[in-house]
């Protein structure tokens, strides 16, 4: 019997980055397991919840809970979202008569490397890249999933891959949601320092566990004409050996 | 009038601090209560008190001269002293000084904390210590050891201490401090780790600032 | 938006584009990282350490009026004085009562953020005393005639040769050199004639020791050890949540202090007070008073979620690693206290609606709560603050109703997915207008600093649904 996992695709990546779940998929299939996607979904209402509309973030988590209360195993590619749902969906939702479900949900939700190394035990996806490649350590991953190397272990089984480190690989893109609206200065000066960092290493793609953070980047590295462009983690691992295609272009 | 009856009335406000501080308390806190944690899982242990002391002084830019008695001490009482330009020195009033001094034959003017403060222009001062603290090289000084400006009026500050003053850490210093009542008798204590010193300019280190740029430890093995 | 948020938008705006700031504060912060990463390095276990100093303030506030009684029962049988201000006017009335008093002229001053919070130097200054502020980053600000930068290195923005020629223009002498050394050397010497002519010294306290009943300033200047050794009186202003309960505490929190501040294993001073000179000591103050200051501190006990932002010991450590910090800098928060701790602590004593964009302006990145001595969860508390924001109707009524909006879509997925559709679209024909950046571009915000975002011609769920049909 295949063993099975349910997709969660944040609504960004749904709208604006599909080649990210597109190759979650592949990547999920290609380890063994069949990948359901309950159509229903729609956002695991963060943007509320982080601007502080409760309120409104409150029913989307109900629906979330919902739709993925009969999954198995929900994952996701990406960490901030994946955090909304184990670390505040508890708090979100104490006082909702779906709160044990929303554990339940919480307790069998993985960010996507989350998922390969510690659910899956695989760091070996049989994937080539040759490319020098520089990681950025999203915040959400890293500080509320606690995801510090697992990303890294991945990367390096990739053949061909040569890993380069930055400095600063662990400040903020400056992305923030609607702080990049609300404050789009200081986001747009942190991506450059993000940038600059990147810049630094001469490395020709940049990755990531959270598309928001590489959306932000893309345009950030796309207004400076800069050299690096951006690619989300699955994206890399879902390249094989005679490559299937291109490397992606992140441009429009 | 008692002092706190006193307080009381004079201060209107304090029963009403008070109030909201205890309303405020009532208020249910969500807190889990993980086991207390035990101060020796923090610090490595000192096992070698000595050498950690003057590892330290280094690190901490202070002079640590060890000698074997008091005429050795007395030695390096005037070495210390010698390249200081003219003018006067503050010394606390304590017998074992007394003789330092003598012995060392210093040829200057000497101001004895029994005759007050030390004056704004002494080149130097000379006190005791309550204890040396081996884990970060520190003298504990208190009001005893001369008064509170004899650690920090002259440029340059002598500490004499015998080596059973050195204690391994800061936890025994301040436990010994509690139980010994310092505060009854002593109106101040400081923990003095180094030259005064300052980096608000550009993050720089700057060795003296308004305190001593010199602080020197005579630390006497013998008697 | 209230005038403090505009403003914070403006200076935000010039500062981010600064680059020279930001190479200075960069430099600075690095100085600071590998100072910080040497003295964890003296501890062995910075968890522990972490979770000991977190027990250590959650015991004191959690019985804050027994410690607070404790402390003041020791301070008043020593002869000394115990002021309890209820807001800035309370204590800055006392204070400026009592130096009229006894006849004070000049006072010195080392560094205490409660007085800047509670705007003691103008107060004093009204009544035609001197002040003058001892610490070499106070000093440096205060000839500048603007505040502190930062909590702990209140002059970290400025070179050494806007220094010196700082000083050449208002110490009234010839400055040869911008060496720091020679700078802090002049200072000094300006500062010497005022620590000894002044009739009253008025410091902060890092902490107050509720068993032993004494303050505990760290400094490494030697200017707070002469502000309390010298003049004949000595005035401690305090915030009330600064007691701990035990003089131990400090075996654990003077060092987790000094690293955090500044990565010094301790910082060279740990001076303690328990009142003024006892009879037979060679010298210090004859009058000691103690000026605890509320103003709005026990009001955040009553708050479950936030009562333990009172942990606080001020060390800087937040503002140092805060990415938000590093590119507007301290001045752009208009605020005493800058930074994360800033941000959380000012809308509950300033005032939710005037000061909630604070909360607003982080990413939420949460460094702030990785590096906190005492494991205060700081981006947590600014999210709940956020919260708090729309609850009190202190948001803009667009932005409710564009949510109100949002909320409908997302529980009717073919409305998210019609807008969407309509989202993409508009968005290429925008594009395709040549009209990014221009007012018709709903993505103008972004498009100013980017390049636009990427436009695929279908979505995931319709490209599934597609190869689903396929198959």
């Amino acid at each position: 019997m295949q063993r099975k996992v349910s997709l969660f695709v944040p609504c960004f990546v749904d709208q604006l980055l599909p080649q990210v779940a597109v190759d979650t998929v592949r990547v999920l299939r290609r380890i063994g397991y069949e990948v359901e996607f309950p159509e229903d979904q729609t956002c695991c209402g963060q943007p509320a919840f982080n601007t502080g509309y409760w309120d409104e973030a409150r029913p989307c988590a109900e629906r979330f809970v919902k739709v993925f209360k009969h999954a198995d195993v929900v994952v996701c590619p990406s960490g901030s979202c994946v955090t909304m749902v184990r670390t505040f969906y508890p708090d979100l939702l104490a006082k909702s008569s779906l709160r044990e479900d929303a554990l339940a949900v919480a307790s069998r939700t993985f960010e996507f490397s989350e998922f390969l190394v510690k659910v899956a035990a695989v760091t070996q996806v049989g994937a080539t890249f040759p490319h020098a490649v520089t990681y950025h350590a999203s915040c959400h991953g890293l500080r509320e999933l606690h995801l510090r190397n697992e990303p890294l272990q991945l990367l390096r089984q990739v053949k061909g891959l040569k890993l380069i480190e930055m400095t600063r690989s662990e400040e903020c893109c400056g992305f923030g949601g609607t702080f990049a609206a609300k404050f789009a200065d200081i986001s747009a000066a942190m991506g450059t320092s993000k940038a600059e960092n990147i810049a630094a290493t001469e490395a020709e793609y940049v990755t990531a566990i959270d598309p928001s953070c590489l959306l932000h980047l893309q345009g950030i590295l796309g207004k400076r004409n800069a050299a690096a462009r951006t690619i989300y983690l699955a994206s890399i691992l879902a390249q094989e050996d005679p490559p299937q295609k291109s490397p992606p272009q992140e441009r429009p | 009038m008692p002092q706190t009856e006193k307080a009381q009335t004079e201060n209107s406000s304090r029963d009403q601090i008070l109030q909201w501080i205890r309303a405020g308390l009532r208020a249910a806190v969500k807190v889990e209560e993980p086991a207390a944690v035990s101060d020796r899982l923090i610090f490595e242990p000192v096992n070698n008190p000595i050498e950690r002391f003057q590892q330290e002084c280094v690190a901490n830019l202070m002079e640590c001269a060890r000698t074997a008695d008091s005429a050795a001490s007395a030695r390096q009482l005037a070495e210390a002293l010698q390249p200081l330009p003219e003018g006067e020195i503050f010394v606390q009033d304590d017998p074992s000084l007394r003789q330092l001094v003598e012995l060392a034959e210093l040829g200057r003017t000497i101001r004895w904390s029994t005759q007050g403060a030390p004056a704004e222009a002494s080149q130097a001062t000379v006190t005791l210590a309550e204890a040396l603290i081996a884990q970060t090289g520190s003298i504990l000084v208190t009001a005893s050891c001369g008064g509170r400006g004899a650690s920090v009026i002259a440029p340059c500050h002598i500490v004499y201490a015998k080596i059973a003053q050195l204690v391994p850490d800061l936890t025994t210093a301040l436990s010994r401090a509690s139980q010994g009542q310092t505060f009854d008798h002593d109106s101040f204590a400081c923990v003095i780790s180094g030259s005064s010193r300052t980096a608000d300019i550009e993050k720089i280190l700057v060795q003296g600032a308004h305190g001593p740029r010199r602080l020197v430890v005579i630390l006497q093995t013998g008697t | 938006m209230s005038t403090a948020a505009q403003r914070f938008l403006q200076d935000a705006a010039v500062k981010s584009a600064d680059l020279m700031h930001r190479e200075i504060i960069q430099r600075g912060m690095d100085s600071y990282d590998a100072a910080h990463l040497k003295g964890r390095a003296r501890i062995k276990d910075w968890e522990a350490a972490r979770q000991k100093c977190q027990e250590i303030k959650r015991e004191a506030i959690n019985h804050l009026d027994r410690y607070l009684l404790q402390f003041e029962e020791k301070v008043v049988a020593r002869g000394g004085h115990v002021f309890w201000a209820a807001n800035s006017e309370e204590a800055c009335a006392y204070i400026k009562n009592l130096a009229t008093r006894r006849n004070v002229r000049t006072v010195v001053k080392s560094k205490s953020m409660v007085t800047e919070e509670i705007h003691l130097g103008p107060a004093l200054e009204k009544a035609g005393i001197k002040v003058w502020e001892t610490d070499f980053g106070e000093f440096i600000v205060q000839l500048r005639e603007e505040g502190p930068y930062h909590i702990v290195t209140p002059a970290m923005h400025l070179l050494r040769g806007q220094i010196a020629t700082l000083f050449q223009e208002k110490l009234g002498q010839k400055i040869e050199s911008d060496d720091p050394a020679y700078l802090m050397a002049v200072a000094r010497r300006v500062l010497r004639q005022a620590f000894f002519s002044a009739e009253m010294g008025i410091s902060g306290a890092n902490f107050l020791v509720a068993d032993a009943g004494v303050i505990a300033i760290s400094t490494n200047e030697g200017n707070g050890r002469l502000c309390t050794s010298i003049p004949r009186i000595h005035v401690v202003v305090t915030g009330i949540e600064k007691v701990i309960p035990r003089l131990d505490d400090l075996a654990v929190l003077w060092p987790v202090l000094a690293t955090s501040g500044t990565g010094q294993g301790i910082t060279t001073y740990g001076t303690l007070i328990g009142g003024p000179r006892r009879p037979g000591e060679a010298d210090g103050p004859e009058e000691f008073h103690v000026v605890l200051v509320d103003n709005g501190r026990s009001q955040l006990l009553a708050d479950a979620e936030q009562r333990e932002v009172l942990h606080c010991i001020r060390c800087g450590a937040c503002l140092n690693i805060c990415p938000v910090f590093r590119h507007v800098g301290g001045h752009t928060y208009g605020t005493t206290y800058p930074g994360p701790i800033g941000s959380v602590l000012t809308p509950h004593l300033n005032g939710i609606m005037e000061f909630k964009h604070l909360s607003y302006a982080s990413s939420l990145c949460g460094a702030c709560s990785s590096v906190c001595p005492v494991k205060i969860d700081l981006h947590h508390h600014l999210l709940q603050n956020r919260r708090n924001a729309t609850e009190a109707g202190a948001t803009k009524s667009s932005e409710r109703l564009m949510f109100r909006a949002w909320r409908h879509a997302m529980l009717h997925p073919r409305i998210y997915a019609l807008g969407g559709w309509l989202m993409r679209n508009s968005l290429r024909m925008v594009y395709g207008l040549g009209l990014v950046g221009s007012i018709l571009d709903p993505m103008r915000v972004w498009n100013r600093y980017r390049a636009p975002v990427p436009l695929p011609s279908e979505s995931f769920r319709a490209r599934w649904r597609k190869d689903r049909a396929a198959n």
